[in-house]
């Protein structure tokens, strides 16, 4: 009742974001078929090894496929399709594309989910820790370790983390293992080397936005107020000051769930061997297979606009001042 | 007994500083401030914002801190509550006695009992002093709840009565209202029922009436006025203006440098200032009797509290300075029963 406005609002909302992500598919769609390369190619070697016509069997290739049609009418077809709720058919791995990110969504899932309350748990953490002792030791250290943090690109941290404590000393395999059932403590023991890949570079930076957002709120007058009413320091810093933190804190956390991490997650992926999304979508693309690209893709757009209304719907709950009407 | 009941209402409203003056014991001091020295350790040096100040806080009376910004007003008043901000805020000297404890040495748990349960301070800014992002009845009740062995329920209740004694309208609605839904007085009447959810026996305002209208500023004055007489607390009201000073206080401390200069109950210090700073601030005061185009001023600006002068601080803005003022601290001298002045011309 009290927020009745935000209804009509999350309606409208969700309508922008049907014709966002229409946007985005299209333009994905066109990309990815505008180069010179095509489903065939991969049978390219063999077939000249075996001494056959190659034009011809690309072209009985690309007919099975219906990529041989006029690129308008692929895209109708493949709209009409997923309007339907059907994803395509995935040349390289001979399934339904659905059936596909069905298998392999969940290993991205884990990795992400993981990775982000550890960067976010332990970043808010340290941010106000180093915001309370500003200017000490402990502060400067954290400072300058989150800067190194933000610098690493995670591909090559992932890669030295495989060096030293796969190869090195052996605590860990140098690959994940996907015959590990999901829930157990291998699956998550095989997690830990991905996690730190993934959260170290979001962990800094929660660190440094944690740190910036409680030191805005430190000095204000009601801060005092809190300390004037009698309350113990815990709650003076964890009360009343974290809550006017959290508010840019929840946009950016939120917001690096659906930017830094999609990207992040992929090389991650491929880097430990994890068969998430972002691998099976980077094995799409060298072989060609579009429908498995553009559906990866369709995937990352909704989950980044579906995240951005949710941020702005957590806002009105933070912060009362905020109104969308 | 209606009528007497009546009788007695009109006679503690009664207006006039005397009235309250003169039912205040001599002995009846509940916070004594003796020789308090507040520094702040920056970068650029000691900063003595509170420099050897002393006052007493009697039993129901209002008492005055009176200065220019600067003056150590706030900081003295901050010290009081342990609120210094340290580093680089440090209490050096003097000791804040309070129902047998000196607060200056208590633990930091010793203090969050008294804070807000038997001392309680309004801020200037109620926009500023209110969290933004809570609403105003929470910030009640976590204080009642803290300090009260009270329930959720009772202690809302006990919120929602105090809002209400404060003349703020449809209260069960602002419990619920954030600090940004309500009006400038009305957030000023919220701190004020805020700062007295615990009966405190002791309310210092700092400036409450310096960021309100001059409407809201007559209202909040009645205020503090009703709640003195009512609870029978002791208000230590921090402002800079003299009229508010007139029109409030029982006794006044006027503060300079971070040192209170005169100490006298209110009538003597308007009628009968001793040292020339307070002569100056009384000269400044706005006469609407008489027609004029120029208000009157103190020469000089207030001194850089990194650079104090030596001797009494304001010898270089003084118009009847001495050889003496530069050179020696003048000392503390009663010049009769409660009007005391640090001054060389007395000395």
């Amino acid at each position: 009742m009290r927020k009745s406005w935000l209804r009509d609002y999350i309606i409208r909302r969700l309508f922008y974001s049907i014709i966002i992500a229409w946007g985005i598919l299209t333009v994905t769609f066109i990309l990815v078929r505008v180069g010179p390369s095509s489903p065939a190619d991969r049978y390219l070697a063999n077939l000249a090894a075996s001494g056959q016509d190659v034009t011809q069997v690309i072209a009985a290739i690309e007919a099975r496929y219906g990529v041989d049609r006029p690129i308008w009418e692929q895209y109708t077809d493949y709209m009409t399709n997923l309007f339907r709720g059907n994803w395509g058919w995935s040349f390289s791995t001979s399934m339904p594309v659905i059936e596909l990110i069905k298998k392999h969504w969940i290993y991205s899932f884990q990795l992400i989910l993981l990775s982000s309350l550890f960067a976010a748990f332990l970043g808010i953490l340290i941010g106000i820790y180093s915001a309370v002792k500003q200017y000490t030791k402990a502060d400067y250290t954290f400072t300058f370790l989150s800067f190194i943090g933000i610098s690493i690109p995670n591909f090559w941290l992932g890669v030295m983390l495989i060096l030293i404590f796969s190869v090195k000393l052996g605590l860990f395999k140098t690959y994940y293992d996907t015959t590990l059932p999901l829930f157990s403590i291998e699956n998550l023991k095989a997690l830990v080397l991905p996690v730190i890949t993934l959260g170290t570079g979001m962990l800094a930076a929660y660190v440094r936005y944690t740190r910036s957002a409680m030191l805005d709120n430190l000095r204000k007058v009601f801060v005092t107020t809190a300390r004037a009413k009698g309350l113990p320091e815990r709650i003076v810093i964890g009360k009343h000051v974290f809550r006017n933190a959290l508010l840019p804190l929840v946009t950016i956390i939120l917001f690096d769930l659906g930017s830094i991490v999609f990207g992040g997650a992929y090389l991650t992926e491929i880097v430990f061997g994890i068969p998430g999304l972002g691998q099976i979508s980077f094995k799409a693309i060298f072989a060609n297979d579009y429908p498995v690209v553009v559906a990866v893709t369709l995937i990352g757009t909704l989950v980044v606009l579906l995240v951005n209304l949710v941020t702005d719907i957590i806002y009105t709950y933070l912060d009362p001042r905020i109104r969308y009407d | 007994m209606n009528a007497t009941h009546h009788h007695q209402r009109a006679a503690e409203q009664s207006p006039g500083p005397s009235h309250f003056a003169g039912n205040v014991e001599m002995d009846n001091v509940v916070l004594k401030v003796n020789n308090l020295k507040t520094y702040f350790f920056t970068r650029r040096g000691v900063v003595r914002a509170v420099d050897g100040v002393s006052f007493d806080l009697k039993k129901g009376e209002c008492l005055c801190l009176d200065g220019e910004s600067g003056c150590g007003k706030t900081v003295t008043a901050l010290s009081i509550l342990g609120l210094i901000d340290s580093p680089p805020g440090r209490i050096v000297c003097g000791q804040i006695n309070y129902d047998g404890l000196d607060l200056v040495q208590c633990s930091s748990r010793q203090l969050r009992k008294i804070r807000g349960n038997d001392i309680a301070i309004v801020f200037q800014e109620a926009q500023s002093a209110l969290n933004p992002v809570l609403t105003v009845g929470d910030q009640i009740i976590e204080q009642i709840k803290l300090h009260r062995p009270l329930n959720y329920k009772e202690a809302r209740r006990r919120a929602v009565e105090l809002l209400a004694e404060m003349g703020i309208p449809s209260v069960e609605r602002v419990m619920n209202y954030y600090p940004h839904q309500l009006s400038g007085g009305m957030k000023q009447r919220a701190l004020i029922a805020m700062s007295l959810s615990c009966d405190p026996k002791i309310l210092i305002a700092d400036e409450p009436t310096t960021a309100v209208d001059v409407t809201i500023k007559a209202q909040i004055l009645d205020t503090f006025r009703e709640l003195k007489a009512k609870r029978q607390m002791s208000l230590l009201f921090i402002t800079h203006d003299l009229a508010v000073v007139a029109e409030i206080g029982d006794r006044a401390v006027v503060m300079y440098g971070g040192k209170d200069v005169e100490t006298a109950p209110v009538s003597e210090i308007i009628s009968n200032p001793k040292h020339p700073y307070t002569a100056g601030l009384i000269a400044c005061l706005p006469d609407v009797s008489k027609a004029t185009d120029k208000l009157a001023s103190i020469p000089g600006t207030t001194p850089d509290p990194l650079e104090m002068p030596p001797g009494c601080a304001f010898h270089p803005r003084c118009d009847r300075a001495m050889a003496i003022c530069s050179q020696q601290q003048p000392p503390r001298v009663a010049v009769s029963g409660e009007h005391k002045v640090s001054c060389h011309l007395y000395g």
